[in-house]
Parts: structure tokens; C-alpha cells; sequence
């Protein structure tokens, strides 16, 4: 288990068990977690704190949460974190609209709390890699 | 969450329904043990070395409670998605829990209205005293 240390992650979903699981399994790995309810809370928070990484229910009850992630994508361009997107029967079509607005990856509920936050650490951690080198391929190399 | 009716005599969920959210409240569990877990951790380590072997026993059946309430949410999700589309009533079965945010809980995940309690002093076993 990838370990957090103090990073904030922000918890955005409807369900209040979901959000007290990810909080004390995000909280016990050495993460601070946020949880909000809706998408307007979550914008809001963002105007304070840059975390590390969000994680957004697409079925939030208030909220097209493809205007959560369009509006986060406009407003903080320059602060670049992860997103993980959660729902219930998230399709093919829905994962690929997700990542087309920015989010980083997707997981379908129900998940396991601990495979939440696994899959959380590691886009942190992605995130926090220096870029990969750019390799020249413009010119045709011959190997011998 | 979908697959729920406010029917004529009462709070109606689908079987896959009911099972998700029994599945979310076991693995509510599983994480609070997880955190009961890494207290007592954190209190044996404070404790004079011929006194932590008192409390390691205990620490191990936190963390069997944890991987039993783990196992038991896996299943419990997993059996959502091979419950067949049936409804059935589900109030009398909320009434059954003492605990009001829990049953608050899971009223509104399986449909009901909110009552907005939460697991405070004032939320829990209410009714029994």
C-alpha cells in the first residue's frame, strides 16, 4: 500500500458511507481527506487548497459532474492533480467522456476502499514523476 | 441510488440495491476496525516493552475483524450484480436498526428521505433508553 504523506485529497461524493470510508482509509495511510456532497462544495474548496489529488462520484445527485471537471480543468490549468472518477455502471462511452474532460482514471462501484485508495496513491505518485524524456525520432536510426 | 420505490405500504429496494448498500456499510466497518487497528498500534507502541505482549493478542482480532468485515463486503458487492431484478420491502428491516444514522444511512441509499443524522452522542440507540 502506497503511503500518503499528508498530501490532501478531496472526496467528492453523494453517498455519506462512501465518503466516511475514503476519509478513514485515506486518513489512516497518512493522507488529509476533504469530503464534500456536492460539486458546487468542491469547487469552493478548490478557491483554498490545492490537493494532490480529487476523487469524484459521477452520480452526484446536484451536480453534472462533467461540468465539475470542465470548470476545475479551466480554473486550475496550473495546478495540475488526478482526478479518479467513481459510479455505479460507468460505461466504455462514460469512461472515455471522464478522461476527455480531464480526469486521470475511473473505477466502478461498488470498489473496495482499499483498492480505492491503492489506485488513488498511484496517481499521485504518476503525477509527481518527472516526464519521460522525449526520444528523437524524426531522424531513421539504423541499429547494427 | 437507483432501483428503489416509495411504495403504498412502504420503502420498496431492489434485491442488487439492497445488497450494494448492505456491501457500503460492512466496508464502512471494515475501515473503522482498520482505524481501531492502527490506535491500538499506535498505543502499544507507547507502552513499556513487558506490556505490549497484553495488547498484541488484541490487535490481532482487530485485524481479523477487519479482513472478516473485508471478505464479507467483497461479497456482499459481488452478490449485487448476480442478484436477480426483484423488489422487495425494506422498512420493516431498517426498523430493526437502533442506531439512527445508520439506519438514516441506509434509508437514503436504498431511496428514503434524509434525515440528516449523524454519529454523534445523539445518533445512536435512541430507542432504548
Amino acid at each position: 500500500m502506497l503511503e500518503g504523506r499528508g498530501q490532501k485529497v478531496i472526496v467528492v461524493d453523494n453517498d455519506r458511507t462512501v465518503l466516511e470510508l475514503l476519509q478513514i482509509r485515506l486518513e489512516v495511510v497518512g493522507y488529509h481527506a476533504y469530503i464534500v456532497r456536492t460539486g458546487a462544495q468542491a469547487l469552493d474548496l478548490l478557491k483554498h487548497m490545492r490537493p494532490a489529488a480529487m476523487i469524484l462520484d459521477a452520480n452526484l445527485a446536484e451536480t453534472d459532474p462533467y461540468d465539475v471537471l470542465r470548470t476545475i480543468r479551466q480554473r486550475h490549468n496550473d495546478q495540475h492533480f488526478p482526478i479518479l472518477m467513481t459510479g455505479r455502471g460507468l460505461t466504455v462511452d462514460d469512461v472515455r467522456r471522464a478522461l476527455g474532460h480531464g480526469a486521470q482514471n475511473c473505477m466502478v462501484k461498488p470498489f473496495s476502499g482499499s483498492d480505492a485508495v491503492e489506485r488513488i496513491g498511484r496517481l499521485i505518485e504518476a503525477a509527481h514523476q518527472p516526464a519521460p524524456r522525449q526520444v528523437e525520432v524524426s531522424r531513421p536510426v539504423a541499429y547494427v | 441510488m437507483d432501483g428503489a420505490d416509495l411504495g403504498d405500504s412502504g420503502l420498496k429496494a431492489t434485491m442488487a440495491t439492497t445488497l450494494e448498500v448492505l456491501g457500503w456499510e460492512i466496508e464502512l466497518a471494515a475501515a473503522r476496525s482498520i482505524y481501531l487497528d492502527s490506535v491500538i498500534g499506535r498505543m502499544i507502541s507507547l507502552l513499556p516493552e513487558e506490556r505490549k505482549a497484553e495488547f498484541v493478542e488484541s490487535m490481532h482480532t482487530v485485524d481479523l475483524l477487519s479482513q472478516q468485515l473485508t471478505g464479507l463486503s467483497a461479497f456482499a458487492q459481488r452478490m449485487s450484480g448476480e442478484a436477480p431484478d426483484v423488489n422487495a420491502f425494506v422498512h420493516k428491516a431498517l426498523d430493526q436498526i437502533s442506531l439512527g444514522a445508520l439506519a438514516d444511512r441506509m434509508s437514503v441509499a436504498l431511496g428514503g428521505a434524509e434525515k440528516g443524522l449523524n454519529d454523534g452522542d445523539g445518533a445512536g440507540d435512541l430507542d432504548l433508553f
